[in-house]
């Protein structure tokens, strides 16, 4: 079996696998020297990473999410894990009275969030709506069945869930060692060190393209952020996040232009990070009551 | 959603996220309570038996594989069965398997003792548990009780994952013990039955004659001993099979205490009634193959089983299941089941009065020739409270064959009846 390549550094009194997946870098970063360890838990990682992006991208004409999307109205057959995934997905979007909607990726045929000033126009939007709402689509243990002309889109848990999911087999396959699971900013630690020491983590600044790396201090937990400040639109001034209203189709107005939420779970971190930003302007509001630790960066220029 | 009035959603997402993942710390709040199936089934024989019987299972997960599964299940059985004996061409008498009374079988019919009538309560309970990683053993208790019958099974198993839990090994023990006292005793092998047709003196004289056919001491029990190997494999995604050997000893007294063999003079009139008797030890093996394969909007399941034992009966079953979605959240099951066996060796229609009596002869229809099919169908259906609802049919036709006879007086009689039965089946799950 192909485990993928990864490139391995020696860090501190760690060592470091680094390796691209979901259009991200990804890390691991292992609290062991010992290479046996670090080849089984690279292989681990690369190949549930792999698994993952093959069966839920949507870029991608030959996996489940594509049978899925060109199901033509048919039930598809789906296996445990993808019916934990719907469920998952399903719990999202009733705590979100229906904001958070794994249907709406269809707006991206009016949607895009290139940096020009193109915006579609109502009627562009009105033609989609009908083929969003999560509460249309019917699924059980063993199949989904989506209303014809429907789509879904792991897009938004997909990654998240593969951090949680790999930090979660390596506390199975080494409950001793402390692993960090970073893919491209989304993180989970599967235990704290020995000495309890912080990991010393470099994320990407969510609102900048170029500028050198932030460093963050992290134990335990998990950290996962949502937002991005290339994808937008700019009309008349007005800058339109490409966090998208399931309900209206249009963008949400003066979101936070990334926040990142702290949580026991990255898919956890990453589900109240989303379900933030579509609060809007009351994303902050929303995290306060959540109770967790969190980070908003703000949008105040155009620029 | 209301400004400043923001549902706390945090720990309903960390629960979600257990669940999605595996592990974590809120796994035990996302365990699901019990789990309790209900069935109730209704089953007919044309003629003959006709059978009620009630299920009720229970399963928890207790978390990280330690699952407890109990079961009752109440039958209530009445009716005709066949006793073994021949039609002939006049009508019959015969005495009750208690020696209080007598039942007529009319000319040309084949005698069914009309008696038959039963209540069995069973109980199983069955634990599995994690003994370490990618292993699982689990370990369970059976009691069923009857009438006239009684039985108490223990049994153990060992279950080992490989392969990324693709394969998994398995080996399996029971243990049975049970102990048959029935109704009027057992008979005496090989003695005849004795039937009053006037030529008793007196009620004593009867019940002398009857009480010298009954066996006051001997076994009166049988144990099973059971060992099965299994492997299953999974294929891919879609497909699953699994294969068993097993096999099985069994030693004490199998002879039926209600069945009996007649002996016909040379042209095939009865001239006695004589209580069959079974060999007191049986050893049997056999082998299971199954496949299911999960298609776009069915699963196929296909299994097949061969079983050998050394009194001679060869079987073989082949079953099919298709379940397919209707979309929504029902299905519908068709389910096809063939089985064919060889006779006992000890299996013989009647017994020519003219011949020495063999040491074990039975003309138990259930241990001759057979073949029978099945052809049911289910339909299920969840709930809108996620509870399942379940209604199944089957139709059971059973041929028997042997060889004919070519005795004047069995001319044209059916020596090899057919058996039909019907069943209904009203199951709920929540």
């Amino acid at each position: 079996m192909m485990t993928g390549t990864f490139t391995l550094h020696s860090q501190g009194q760690g060592t470091s696998i680094k390796f691209n997946a979901m259009a991200s870098p990804c890390e691991l970063l292992i609290d062991t020297k010992d290479p046996s360890l670090v080849q089984q838990l690279a292989t681990l990682a690369t190949n549930q990473v792999r698994r993952i992006e093959n069966t839920y991208s949507r870029y991608r004409d030959d996996n489940l999410c594509h049978r899925i999307n060109t199901s033509q109205g048919h039930p598809v057959t789906i296996d445990n894990e993808c019916f934990q995934l719907l469920c998952y997905a399903d719990q999202c979007f009733q705590l979100s009275d229906g904001m958070f909607d794994i249907s709406s990726g269809i707006l991206r045929r009016a949607w895009r969030f290139d940096g020009s000033d193109k915006i579609p126009s109502q009627t562009d939007i009105d033609t989609l709506l009908p083929y969003i709402g999560w509460q249309k689509v019917e699924f059980g243990e063993s199949f989904i069945k989506l209303p014809l002309g429907m789509e879904i889109d792991f897009g938004g848990i997909g990654k998240e869930f593969a951090v949680s999911l790999v930090a979660q087999k390596c506390r199975e396959s080494a409950p001793e060692t402390s692993v960090v699971v970073n893919f491209g900013g989304d993180i989970e630690i599967s235990r704290p060190k020995h000495d309890l020491s912080p990991w010393m983590i470099g994320i990407e600044k969510p609102d900048s393209e170029n500028e050198a790396e932030q460093l963050i201090k992290i134990a335990a937990g998990a950290l996962a952020t949502s937002g991005d400040a290339r994808r937008f639109l700019l009309y008349k001034g007005v800058r339109y996040s490409h966090v998208l209203n399931p309900k209206t189709g249009w963008p949400i107005i003066d979101a936070p232009r990334s926040v990142t939420v702290a949580a026991s779970q990255c898919i956890q971190a990453g589900s109240l990070a989303t379900i933030a930003l579509l609060h809007g302007n009351r994303a902050e509001e929303f995290l306060k009551a959540q109770n967790v630790p969190y980070w908003c960066s703000h949008a105040n220029s155009i620029n | 959603m209301q400004l400043g009035k923001h549902k706390k959603i945090s720990h309903l997402l960390s629960a979600a996220a257990c669940t999605l993942v595996g592990g974590g710390v809120q796994a035990e709040e996302m365990l699901k309570d019990w789990d309790i199936d209900t069935a109730v089934l209704i089953y007919n024989e044309t003629d003959r038996v006709s059978a009620m019987e009630g299920v009720v299972q229970a399963t928890k997960d207790f978390g990280e594989g330690h699952i407890f599964s109990g079961k009752l299940v109440v039958d209530s059985l009445s009716g005709a069965s066949a006793n073994g004996a021949l039609p002939q061409p006049e009508a019959q008498t015969m005495s009750r398997p208690s020696g209080k009374g007598q039942f007529e079988t009319a000319a040309a019919e084949t005698p069914l003792d009309d008696t038959f009538k039963d209540t069995r309560v069973q109980i199983n309970g069955q634990w599995t548990q994690p003994l370490m990683t990618d292993l699982r053993a689990s370990g369970g208790l059976h009691l069923s009780k009857e009438f006239d019958y009684q039985s108490i099974a223990i049994n153990g198993s060992l279950a080992k994952d490989f392969n990324r839990k693709n394969t998994t090994l398995s080996v399996g023990f029971s243990q049975a013990f049970d102990q048959i006292s029935p109704h009027g005793g057992r008979p005496v092998a090989l003695s005849d039955m004795v039937i009053d047709s006037g030529q008793f003196a007196t009620d004593q004289d009867y019940w002398d004659a009857f009480d010298a056919t009954r066996q006051t001491a001997g076994e009166d029990t049988k144990n099973t001993t059971d060992l099965v190997l299994g492997l299953t494999q999974i294929i891919n995604r879609r497909w699953i099979t699994q294969f068993n050997v097993g096999i099985s000893d069994v030693s004490g007294y199998m002879t039926d205490p209600f069945k009996v063999v007649t002996q016909v003079d040379d042209q095939g009139n009865a001239v006695a009634q004589t209580y069959e008797n079974r060999p007191d030890s049986r050893s049997k093996a056999f082998f299971f193959a199954q496949s299911k394969v999960h298609l776009d909007k069915n699963i196929l399941d296909l299994s097949y089983r061969y079983s050998q034992d050394d009194w001679g009966i060869d079987s073989h079953t082949l079953e099919l299941r298709d379940r397919f979605s209707l979309g929504g959240k029902s299905y519908l099951q068709p389910h096809l089941r063939y089985y064919q066996q060889t006779a006992a060796d000890f299996y013989q229609r009647y017994q020519l009065s003219s011949t020495a009596l063999p040491d074990y002869m039975s003309a138990d229809y259930r241990i001759g020739e057979m073949s029978a099919y099945t052809m049911g169908l289910k339909y299920g259906r969840e709930l809108e409270n996620g509870h399942e609802f379940s209604l199944r049919f089957e139709y059971y036709q059973q041929s028997s064959s042997g060889p004919s006879s070519d005795l004047p007086a069995l001319n044209g009689l059916e020596l090899y009846p057919e058996v039909k039965a019907a069943f209904l089946q009203l199951g709920y799950s929540f």
